[in-house]
């Protein structure tokens, strides 16, 4: 189409689109890209002695160290990868089915709406920090709520952030807690942009509560879950914050995850070609998963269409 | 009316930071960083005495900042790219390696030596105040500014009600917290879980005969026979007496900031607790407390120093009279007369003998003879882990102990867990042999 107009104009058409874009490529560069390589470049080094000290070329050795079980580093990061596994395929597990139910709950016309809608969305609003304290005061071995109760029960009380066995159950909760109401807002949005006439049509034929449920409601909200797995997977890596006020990932890395421990290492210096390593590593999976769900779900999409 | 004085004040507010900028454009403006580890009104209290600094000091300004905790603290400090560094900042006093490391603080040693009477300044600090300022040639590097150490507080009217003696020694602390406990309450709580269990492993591994570090920064010792009694110790504690333990705590310890929660509560006849708690349990108890010394060990009370120190840093752009400002600060900061108010704000152990004698410490110590327990413990009290690469090895040495305490790893396998701690350690020291 372009040959038929006058050269300047063309010339222009041409650039137009490069340069629409050259904010965005400049600030990724900058902000994504360019960190990006600066950090799998720096996990080839080992910081000198002292900081006058240059830093020492040592190849991927911080790679080899992180995977060998009697280095001090690399006999901790097996059990807090495994940890950070269960913590995130956990929090996206439970944390979805609950936000999907609390959304139909809410969808409903009921009295008292905004409340319901409100203290089911509350813990999102909440700093993550400010949400431990409250959980903190739960948890507490010998004054804490949750013991209090138990005790009055006569029941035994449970050590919540102690136990090496409880404790990344623990944490593990209020990220539970904390996260399903704002995943419960996709689901609602996305019940809400459901046509009501499908529903009258599948009651007309006949269908029932379940059904309508399972058949119709569930397909159709596929993009929302496809968009909420990838979200919320990625989102349980990075939250991490509750650990410093409940247990620093104590004891003995059993509540550890994996950003708390790169946060912990980073205090030194001399970590800094691990920390980057670490970096490297929880990029690179993160990247696998989305890509792959993206491939998975994509095609899955295209059949439906 | 009301509008025109809002009106004035607005301006004034607006014009008064300029004309202060312009009349000290001369002077010399120092950054103080320090954190809070105690509770209390602490930081209007620090502020209050750079106040007094600033004051009685024309052409220099003090401008302090609360900079959260001491690993906050550290993390500020030690970031990459952060020119000038801060002037003066309260550190733990077991950052000292990092810091020498880093090369980015200046021995108080070289202020120190130009002082008329320089002898007259160090000896009135108390010995062991002293210990984690040097380094292994003896130069001191930090001023002690808010130092504690791990004491043993108990209730008093408990004890006497009961006829129990205070323990001095760890057989004895067992026998009380047995015969003391209920089902409401816990004969001992020893803050060991979550958080940072080695500091107060370092008293027992000091009562039970070889404290976890000594003067030369390049040795650690986990593996040895006291480490092994001191956390085995730790683990029974909380081991329920059918499973061979002494049954007077819960599993794996107490947490930290919930231990003095619950000996205000009446949920514990005794706890370890660091001395900075002191003003805290006194102001707040219904009952007598009662302090003694740490008695950790089998043949009697031992304790580990703890706390921050302050730091002069130079990045190599800071003129001599800022240098020497700094110093004029920290050595305002370590006077008796502050340390005495200090001591009984915060509830910390002046450093300066000679603040003892000052008041408000010594009508307080008169009221309360609790204070000068925790200075007659300086006796007892041995330096606190200090070694190079101390980030890494107390990252070491916190989860193995936290495996232990926990029930994670056995007491069988205890032992080997700690040889394999060690060996990892030593890994880490060998760059500095």
């Amino acid at each position: 189409m372009s040959e038929h107009l006058p050269e300047k104009t063309r010339n222009w058409s041409v650039l137009t689109p490069y340069l629409l874009v050259a904010p965005t490529v400049i600030l990724v560069f900058l902000f994504t890209v360019y960190p990006s390589f600066q950090t799998i470049y720096q996990s080839l080094f080992q910081p000198g002695l002292s900081r006058s000290d240059p830093p020492i070329f040592v190849g991927l050795q911080n790679y080899v160290d992180l995977f060998d079980s009697t280095h001090f580093l690399g006999s901790r990061l097996m059990l807090i990868f495994r940890n950070t596994l269960v913590f995130a395929g956990a929090t996206v597990a439970i944390s979805l089915p609950i936000a999907l139910v609390m959304a139909l709950l809410v969808n409903r016309r009921v009295r008292g709406l905004a409340l319901w809608r409100f203290s089911f969305f509350y813990p999102t609003v909440l700093p993550l920090i400010g949400a431990a304290s409250i959980w903190a005061f739960l948890y507490a071995d010998t004054v804490g709520l949750i013991n209090t109760v138990l005790r009055s029960l006569g029941l035994p009380s449970v050590n919540w952030t102690g136990d090496p066995n409880v404790v990344l159950l623990s944490v593990t909760v209020v990220n539970i807690w904390k996260q399903t109401g704002f995943y419960m807002i996709f689901y609602l949005a996305g019940l809400q942009s459901i046509p009501r006439d499908i529903y009258e049509a599948a009651a007309l034929d006949g269908a029932g509560y379940f059904q309508q449920l399972f058949r119709l409601t569930l397909p159709l909200l596929r993009r929302t879950t496809l968009f909420l797995l990838i979200v919320s997977f990625t989102y349980a890596f990075q939250t991490v914050e509750h650990l410093q006020v409940l247990n620093q990932g104590n004891p003995a890395d059993r509540g550890n995850l994996l950003l708390y421990f790169v946060f912990q290492l980073i205090g030194s210096r001399r970590n800094l070609g691990y920390v980057n390593a670490i970096t490297v590593i929880l990029v690179g999976l993160l990247l696998i998963f989305t890509i792959s769900n993206f491939l998975i779900f994509e095609r899955g999409g295209d059949d439906d269409q | 009316m009301m509008r025109r004085t809002l009106l004035m004040l607005v301006v004034l507010v607006c014009v008064l930071p300029v004309a202060i900028g312009i009349s000290a454009q001369d002077d010399i403006t120092l950054d103080f960083y320090f954190p809070t580890a105690v509770d209390g009104p602490i930081v209007s209290t620090i502020e209050g005495y750079v106040a007094q600094f600033n004051e009685a000091n024309p052409g220099i300004t003090v401008v302090p900042s609360y900079t959260g905790s001491y690993t906050q603290t550290r993390d500020t400090i030690v970031a990459e790219g952060m020119e000038p560094i801060v002037d003066v900042a309260v550190m733990l006093s077991t950052d000292l390696y990092s810091f020498i490391q880093e090369e980015t603080i200046v021995p108080a040693q070289s202020f120190i030596d130009t002082m008329d009477d320089p002898a007259a300044f160090v000896d009135d600090f108390f010995p062991a105040m002293l210990l984690n300022s040097r380094d292994a040639d003896g130069t001191i590097w930090s001023i002690p500014f808010q130092r504690s150490s791990v004491a043993l507080y108990y209730n008093a009217d408990l004890f006497e009600a009961e006829g129990i003696a205070v323990p001095t020694n760890t057989e004895e602390l067992i026998a009380a917290a047995q015969a003391l406990q209920t089902e409401d309450r816990a004969g001992l709580l020893i803050p060991v879980a979550g958080g940072f269990p080695t500091w107060m492993y370092q008293a027992f591994a000091a009562g039970f005969g070889q404290p976890l570090t000594a003067e030369d920064p390049s040795v650690v010792n986990f593996n040895s026979e006291a480490s092994l009694d001191a956390v085995t110790f730790l683990t029974l504690v909380g081991t329920s007496a059918e499973d061979g333990g002494y049954g007077v705590g819960p599993a794996g310890g107490s947490a930290w900031g919930e231990t003095p929660t619950a000996f205000l509560a009446g949920q514990a006849a005794m706890i370890y607790h660091t001395s900075g708690s002191l003003s805290n349990l006194l102001n707040n108890a219904d009952f007598t407390v009662g302090v003694a010394f740490a008695p950790s060990g089998p043949e009697g009370p031992a304790t580990v120093l703890g706390g921050g120190n302050m730091y002069i840093f130079d990045d190599g752009s800071k003129t001599q009279e800022e240098l020497d400002a700094a110093w004029a600060f920290v050595e305002f900061m370590s006077s008796p007369e502050i340390q005495s108010d200090w001591g009984v704000a915060s509830g910390y152990v002046a450093a300066r003998q000679s603040a003892w004698d000052m008041e408000p410490l010594a009508s307080r110590v008169e009221e309360f003879p609790q204070y000068g327990v925790t200075r007659d413990q300086l006796d007892v009290a041995v330096m606190e882990f200090s070694s190079y690469d101390s980030i890494n090895i107390d990252g070491i040495v916190n989860s193995t102990l936290s495996g232990i305490l926990s029930g994670e790893v056995p007491l069988e396998e205890a032992q080997a867990t700690l040889d394999t701690a060690q060996a990892q350690i030593d890994g880490l020291l060998d760059a500095y042999r």
